[in-house]
């Protein structure tokens, strides 16, 4: 079994009325990169900065390597973090900043000069030494701050929303650079951020989070595929929320009856929910059932926006195929293709 | 096209050559002339004019003889009695400035800050006779504040204190001093980010190695320039030392004042220039590196 | 646990500092109002001192002259500042750091220097009234109102407005009557009340060209009755900052709207 590297129990925190940790418990193996994701203000930043010691929690208890580390000052845990943004000091260049946490660590001037210079060649910045921060792009100065706390070779490494202040393009270069560098490092690490397409591509393992308490947490994979309640299912990724009718545990949803996750004899409205490449559209005159309103290009694929007589929208996403004849007014036949559907209570 | 106009422009119009003048002239865009030549007839020209004329003596002969007896007596002291007032004076008003600046940095608050900058954007401009005058009614033999404090046993005047002395000069500059100090401090204490010290922290610097390492190092500018500022203030007060003083204290200010005044004897007709232009360059001094400072220190203030 | 004490404490320190300094700042304020009020004594208090300012002769005359001096002040430092800095902002700021350059020089020299060469410097016809003074205060004032109307400005992409503007079909002069003036008025505000402020107590420039205003007026009639001068002391310090601060406080408000793009 893999020794645990940092296990949270039961944290919780309250801003005045604001329950902003629940009961928030998980567990980072060693080397693993496990993100949280969830919307503002579902506690993420809270945990991750009760982790790092800036912030002391309500209850709950904190442990690394089998040691209780609630009550240890923040400048002894020996963690790296990195903040969203402006965490450089300006009066301190790129060499100097790096070097700061081994100063504090009393490292002697030619390993840190060692260290220092091997990390700024590890993140692509070895000929930015002696600029300051000022003169630096956003991007650059994340790799900075990630430099910097990843020299000290910390126990664990927290990322703190770090790409979310960047460019789109420089977002994506920059978190297959974290990833590259924390697989190769073997760094634990705790990464927080609302982008769900950023968590669900770096991560080994992603735990979701809503008002505080930790949804699921499980790979990309399941997370995606066997979301186990409406917010997770809905959170990540596109998922289209279709009303029908449920029957003694099914639904009929086009035209067809499909067995949902409800057993039993449970009645009532519920939303269908299903994933946009799961919706097969084929162009159709007689057993049409919706509509085309756009259709967006996208490579080797295409979202199509349908619209059904009862005016529901839906999200599909279909292969590209050089006969296929959807434009904004088609008629379509929509049909779903799994075998077995999701639906949750209205 | 390279302004070269910025370079030439700082030199003493009466000084510059006729030809480098009319090509500083050419190269003013037609909208910014009225500023130019306003300031040329009522800034730069009178300064001149002191720049010149200290350095003449009564039958308009170049000479030495004025800037020499500034380091004499009478003149040399009061050069030293302004510049230490200016001294002292900034290191009182930056220090406590300094203390106050960061006690309303930390308890923050919108509505606290606003008033303060009110308050010391006031309390900056109060100077002169009612300054002076409020000190000594409050703080005078008959005041309420000394009968105040010999009522609880402290009998100011029999300890010799007076408010016209240097101590008192100090004290009362304070009262503008400080608002000063806060006005232009502030924004260099409110720029320390959270991040900075929570990075620190998290990089195993204790609150001690944070401030020294970190947070010190990046007020130390700031700190420099207001203090910069202060004793040009000091240094540069006419009104409040005039309402202050008995003719007791010798201040650079004062004399000018007294030698405009027309107390005048036959040589001295132009040492009011001299120690002018001497009160420009002790200033200039002074201020020219707070400007260069604040306008660095800006870059990472935003 | 340790970090909410430490909030607390820190907070009690802070606010025992500010509390300490409002003190100390009220101190002479409270001392000076009650010397002012006395009538014969320490136990006697009335408004004799303060009906005795206006008895004087020259406190309607000085006062006069000082709102005449202010009055022109205003007028050539906005005639003056507020043109050229719109236009700098309009024209695409080549200029700007020339004009920032040289708008602080006064901020460098001395007014007690300013006012010896002024002594001998200026045009003689200006030497033979008063006004002379507000020249120079516009001198005086200018670093202040040019920051303030640079500030006031920098907030507002004026070049965009105006081109919007003329692109729907408005006149240079519409332009200047809906756009421009409605987009500078705070600024021109603030400049304007900056110069009112230094204008109002300016002593030494007044004192060195021997001229008679209210604050040179203030200064000699303090020789003669203490308790008056106190009176007039106390009296001009409210009125000065009750009308800074009323700016200040409901300025401010006018001119945060460049804050809205933080």
């Amino acid at each position: 079994m893999t020794s645990t590297s940092l296990k949270v129990k039961g944290l919780g925190r309250q801003f005045g009325t604001v329950l902003a940790l629940d009961n928030f418990s998980i567990e980072v193996p060693k080397g693993e990169l496990i993100s949280l994701l969830g919307p503002s203000g579902c506690g993420k930043t809270t945990a991750l900065r009760i982790i790092a010691g800036l912030e002391k929690s309500d209850a709950g208890e904190v442990h690394l390597n089998e040691k209780n580390i609630t009550n240890v000052s923040a400048h002894l845990r020996n963690m790296g973090m990195v903040f969203q943004a402006y965490s450089l000091f300006p009066h301190l260049n790129v060499s100097e900043n790096v070097a700061f946490g081994l100063k504090m660590r009393k490292i002697s001037r030619s390993e840190r000069t060692k260290r220092v210079n091997k990390m700024l060649e590890l993140v692509g910045l070895d000929h930015h030494h002696k600029r300051f921060a000022h003169q630096l792009s956003g991007g650059q100065q994340q790799r900075v701050a990630l430099a910097r706390a990843l020299v000290i070779e910390p126990e664990v490494l927290l990322l703190d929303e770090p790409l979310s202040a960047l460019d789109a393009q420089v977002r994506t270069n920059l978190r297959e650079e974290i990833r590259r560098l924390q697989i190769e490092l073997g760094t634990t690490t705790l990464f927080v951020t609302h982008d769900q397409e950023e968590a669900m591509a770096i991560s080994d393992r992603v735990g979701v989070m809503n008002k505080g308490r930790l949804e699921q947490l499980d790979t990309p994979d399941v997370l995606y595929n066997r979301p186990t309640n409406d917010f997770v299912a809905s959170f990540v990724g596109t998922m289209n929320h279709l009303p029908a009718n449920l029957v003694n545990g099914t639904v009929e949803i086009f035209g067809k009856t499909l067995p949902t996750q409800k057993t039993g004899n449970e009645t009532g409205k519920v939303n269908v929910l299903v994933r946009p490449e799961s919706i097969q559209v084929t162009p159709s005159e007689t057993s049409a059932n919706a509509t085309v309103v756009t259709r967006s290009f996208l490579g080797a694929a295409s979202r199509v926006l349908c619209k059904t007589d009862d005016g529901t929208i839906i999200h599909s996403l279909i292969t590209n195929s050089s006969s296929d004849s959807l434009h904004p007014g088609s008629k379509v036949k929509l049909e779903i293709l799994s075998r077995e559907v999701m639906v949750t209570n209205v | 096209m390279r302004n070269t106009a910025e370079s030439t422009v700082v030199v003493k119009g009466a000084s510059s050559s006729r030809g480098a003048l009319h090509r500083l002239i050419k190269q003013i865009p037609l909208p910014l002339l009225p500023l130019f030549i306003f300031l040329t007839i009522f800034f730069f020209w009178p300064i001149g004019a002191v720049a010149l004329k200290a350095f003449k003596d009564n039958d308009g002969a170049y000479t030495f003889t004025n800037i020499q007896l500034l380091f004499q007596d009478p003149y040399r002291l009061a050069f030293k009695n302004s510049i230490s007032l200016g001294f002292i004076s900034a290191l009182v008003g930056s220090i406590i400035g300094l203390i106050l600046a960061i006690a309303i940095e930390k308890r923050g608050g919108i509505r606290l800050k606003k008033f303060v900058a009110s308050i010391s954007g006031v309390l900056a401009n109060t100077g002169g006779v009612p300054l002076a005058f409020m000190f000594l009614a409050a703080f005078g033999p008959e005041g309420l504040v000394t009968n105040f404090l010999k009522a609880i046993g402290i009998d100011l005047y029999e300890w010799g204190f007076t408010l016209f002395s240097f101590t008192g000069l100090v004290i009362v500059y304070s009262y503008f001093q400080i608002p000063i100090m806060i006005i232009v401090f502030s924004p260099a204490v409110s720029s320390l980010r959270r991040e900075w010290q929570e990075s620190a922290e998290n990089l195993g610097a204790s609150r001690f190695a944070y401030w020294l390492r970190v947070g010190i190092p990046i007020l130390l500018p700031s700190f420099l320039a207001s203090f910069l500022l202060l004793f040009a203030s000091a240094f540069s007060a006419f009104a409040t030392a005039r309402a202050m003083t008995v003719g007791n204290i010798a201040l650079v200010p004062l004399v000018i004042g007294s030698l405009l005044d027309g107390n005048v004897t036959l040589n001295q007709a132009n040492l009011g220039y001299a120690l002018a232009l001497g009160m420009i360059v002790i200033s200039i001094l002074a201020m020219v590196p707070y400007l260069y400072i604040q306008s660095r220190t800006s870059k990472w203030q935003k | 646990m340790k970090k909410i004490s430490n909030y607390v404490s820190k907070n009690i320190l802070s606010t025992t500092i500010l509390l300490v300094a409002a003190f100390f700042l009220f101190l002479p304020l409270i001392g000076a109002t009650e010397f002012s009020l006395r009538d014969g004594g320490p136990d006697r208090h009335s408004f004799r001192s303060y009906k005795w300012i206006f008895e004087q002769s020259g406190f309607k005359e000085n006062l006069g002259v000082t709102f005449k001096v202010t009055a022109l002040a205003v007028v050539l430092n906005l005639l003056i500042m507020v043109p050229t800095v719109t236009w700098l902002h309009i024209s695409g700021q080549k200029y700007r750091r020339l004009v920032e350059v040289v708008t602080i020089l006064p901020l460098i020299i001395p007014v007690v220097a300013l006012a010896t060469g002024a002594q001998t410097a200026l045009p003689s016809f200006l030497h033979n009234t008063v006004l002379e003074l507000s020249f120079m205060y516009v001198v005086i004032a200018m670093p202040y109102s040019y920051r303030a109307l640079d500030i006031g400005m920098s907030g507002k992409p004026l070049n965009t407005y105006v081109a919007a503007a003329r692109n729907l079909g408005a006149s240079w002069l519409k332009v200047l009557l809906t756009v421009i003036t409605p987009c500078i008025w705070p600024s021109v505000l603030a400049a304007l009340f900056l110069t009112v402020a230094l204008s109002l107590g300016e002593f030494t420039l007044a004192q060195l060209l021997h001229w008679s205003t209210f604050p040179t007026w203030v200064s000699n009639v303090s020789q003669e009755n203490i308790l008056g001068a106190t009176a007039l002391s106390v009296g001009s310090l409210f009125s000065a900052w009750l009308l800074l601060f009323g700016f200040t406080f409901f300025g401010s408000n006018k001119t945060d709207s460049s804050k809205d793009k933080e």
